[in-house]
């Protein structure tokens, strides 16, 4: 059995290889860099592991989510682990200028027109979700282009609401 | 429980984990609980928990668990005796206590009349200094923004803008100036309208830095209240708690007896008859001011449970049935023991706002162990729907000393894993680890003055970056999952895999029994 993933970390593409060597031991690549662990599944989903050889404490991880973004929670932490090809909506990666709904919700207030000039920070759009109002702004500096929705709309997670074209710097 | 049930059939108009904790406490007695339910929530753990199930229709709140008619029309149709609201939705709207009287059924709660009296800020505010209880200096009513910002002026910034129906930080705002206020007011009054309906607004002096101590008590019909000692929540981010203890670190027998004197006698001057909660704030000079009483079952009820070894919900239901607290507590120690704290497991980002999150829970691993209680509203496979609360569960611990629970707490945060969409466990235990919270070094504005306990690594300039150990979990993790075909896998759809061990992890249950 062997298994090849590639994930994003600091910038960098990171190809990690999981190889079963006999039992409960794999051989596990990750870059340059070889390690051998034991492992094995628990029924609640987790996985035991344990790093051979380095006197290592083991632990139980336990991971969900998809090949693009795998979310992982293992000594007591969460990771969100992205592979190279994927560019996440919404608050993660490098703003677009896009402004997008963060969840469903209705628009309370738009605080924008097509051709106003923004800042990074100013806020957009207030949107309430989950009983809290939520202020959005673009995340650069620009020109608005276009406003998709109108105050009282109800909006689907990761509906553009605002284009902003950014400004040139 | 020998004795007879205080009641045959309740039921229970809530959801998620309040609604799964008050039909254990039914069961115990002995009472069959109702489920209502959105459509959004048809499976949610409530209902598959609950003895009958009727179905209300409709998403939002208020297509459902508010809309008065149906769940009276609910309780008719299932044959329940009483209603138990849990907290927010209903539970402090008298309209409902009256319609739930009128409709022949017993509200489990506080009456009517008590309930107004306390409801609203201003005519609590009033209550208590008629009952010798020292308030925040301020305005009483809302006579509009220009007098309000008048007031405001003239009390001195800072000030608080608070809704006059509000509860749990809705349409609540600290204004640190002049100019902002009429800006505050208008975002307050918006908030407020959408929360409860009524956009009144008040403004009162800011205590800073305060405390925020409150005062659990319960009442019975005979006009005897007794006061379960104190809370403290001063973990708060935009007024909203986030972490709950008891007892408080820095409360002395001496202020425990006045502070519980002062909510009984409020209580009493009310004539209140079921479980409350009078909330204060507590300068650095120990003196307190009333800020409200909130006439319900708190969201942080169990950290009193634990120290004081009482069951709230049974109490509630056995003085609504018109059990006397004498007999109810006879020969119980009520002296708060050993220590508590509770963690709000939230579906919500703090490193990126506090941006709630909707969505499919893939897996869901809960702590358990000795002095580990959770009380849980969802599992693995439940999809979040986006019209609620977005509080996914309680974890809360006991242990004989603070220092230990906070160890315990710390702990059991690392055992917890609820994956799929972001949650604040992450934040819940960087706040336990901190010292200041380890020291009790705390107060209502701490998160606001240490943003860096939100924004967690990406605080540093190097967002999680994850070393070779945590990529090798993950893709052992993986290959794992693919090998065995249980949880924790990579699936491009979203995995439902392990959610049948909802049958298994909630006892009692049965097949969809739709009453309607």
């Amino acid at each position: 059995m062997k298994l090849s993933r590639e994930f994003v970390r600091d910038g960098e593409t990171v190809a990690v290889q999981v190889e079963s060597i006999d039992g409960n031991r794999f051989r596990v690549r990750v870059g340059d860099n070889s390690y051998e662990y034991d492992a094995r599944a628990l029924a609640d989903g987790g996985v035991r592991i344990q790093k051979l050889g380095d006197d290592s404490k083991g632990s139980v991880a336990y991971g969900a989510g998809s090949q693009q973004s795998y979310m992982l929670r293992v000594d007591g932490k969460t990771h969100t682990l992205e592979a190279p090809a994927s560019r996440r909506g919404g608050g993660g990666g490098v703003s677009d200028g896009t402004v997008r709904a963060p969840m469903t919700g209705t628009v309370l207030e738009i605080m924008c027109k097509p051709g106003d000039m923004v800042e990074a920070d100013q806020t957009l759009v207030v949107v309430s979700a989950m009983k809290m109002e939520h202020k959005l702004s673009a995340g650069v500096a620009g020109t608005v282009q276009s406003v998709a929705t109108e105050n009282g709309a109800t909006v689907d997670q990761g509906a553009e609401l605002v284009i902003v074209v950014p400004a040139e710097s | 429980m020998a004795e007879q049930p205080p009641f045959q059939r309740v039921l229970v108009a809530n959801r998620g984990e309040i609604a799964v904790r008050v039909m254990r406490g039914l069961r115990e007695l002995g009472i069959e609980s109702v489920a209502v339910h959105s459509d959004a929530d048809e499976k949610c753990a409530h209902v598959l928990a609950a003895d009958h199930v009727v179905a209300l229709g409709g998403n939002t709140a208020a297509e459902s668990y508010l809309d008065i008619d149906k769940v009276l029309a609910a309780a008719k149709s299932a044959g329940a005796q009483a209603i138990h609201p849990g907290y927010g939705f209903l539970s402090e709207n008298s309209a409902f206590v009256r319609a739930v009287h009128e409709a022949g059924l017993v509200f489990i709660g506080p009456n009517a009349d008590a309930m107004d009296r306390l409801g609203g800020k201003k005519a609590a505010r009033e209550e208590a200094v008629a009952a010798g209880v020292s308030v925040i200096p301020g305005t009483e009513q809302d006579a509009g923004d220009e007098k309000l910002i008048e007031v405001a002026k003239k009390i001195g910034m800072p000030v608080m803008l608070k809704a006059s129906a509000g509860g749990g930080g809705r349409g609540m705002r600290r204004v640190e100036r002049e100019e902002d206020l009429a800006e505050a007011l208008a975002a307050g009054r918006r908030e407020a309208r959408d929360s409860f309906g009524d956009d009144r607004m008040i403004v009162e002096r800011a205590v800073f830095p305060a405390r925020h101590i409150e005062i659990q008590f319960i009442a019975d019909s005979h006009g005897h209240v007794v006061s379960l000692h104190e809370r403290e929540c001063s973990v708060q981010r935009r007024h909203q708690k986030v972490l709950e203890e008891a007892p408080s670190a820095v409360i002395s027998e001496e202020l425990r007896q006045q502070m519980g004197a002062a909510a009984i006698a409020l209580a009493k001057r009310v004539g209140y008859d079921n479980a409350g909660t009078c909330e204060f704030l507590l300068d650095a000079n120990d003196e307190f001011y009333f800020l409200e009483v909130n006439t319900r079952l708190q969201v942080e009820h169990p950290v009193t449970e634990l120290v004081t070894g009482v069951d709230l919900v049974h109490l509630q239901l056995q003085v609504a049935a018109g059990g006397k607290l004498e007999e109810l507590l006879a020969g119980h120690d009520l002296t708060p023991r050993g220590h508590s704290i509770e963690a709000r497991i939230c579906a919500e980002s703090p490193e990126q706002g506090y941006i709630p999150a909707a969505g499919l829970l893939e897996l869901v691993r809960e702590a358990h162990g000795p002095g580990i209680r959770v009380d849980s509203g969802v599992y693995t496979g439940w999809e979040v729907p986006p019209f609620y609360d977005s509080m996914l569960a309680k974890l809360i611990v006991w242990a004989p000393n603070r220092a230990m629970a906070c160890e315990r707490l710390s702990q059991a945060l690392g055992d917890t894993a609820y994956l799929g969409i972001p949650t604040n466990v992450d934040f819940l235990r960087r706040i336990v680890d901190d010292e200041a919270f380890r020291t009790a070094a705390i107060s209502t504005d701490m998160l606001s003055q240490r943003p860096e306990l939100a924004a967690g690594d990406s605080a540093t300039g190097n967002p999680g970056a994850p070393d070779d150990h945590v990529l090798a979990a993950a893709v052992l993790c993986q290959a794992l999952a693919r090998q065995s075909g249980g949880g924790g896998g990579a699936t491009s759809s979203g995995s439902t895999q392990g959610s049948t061990a909802v049958w298994q992890n909630l006892n009692g249950f049965r097949l969809f029994e739709v009453t309607r």
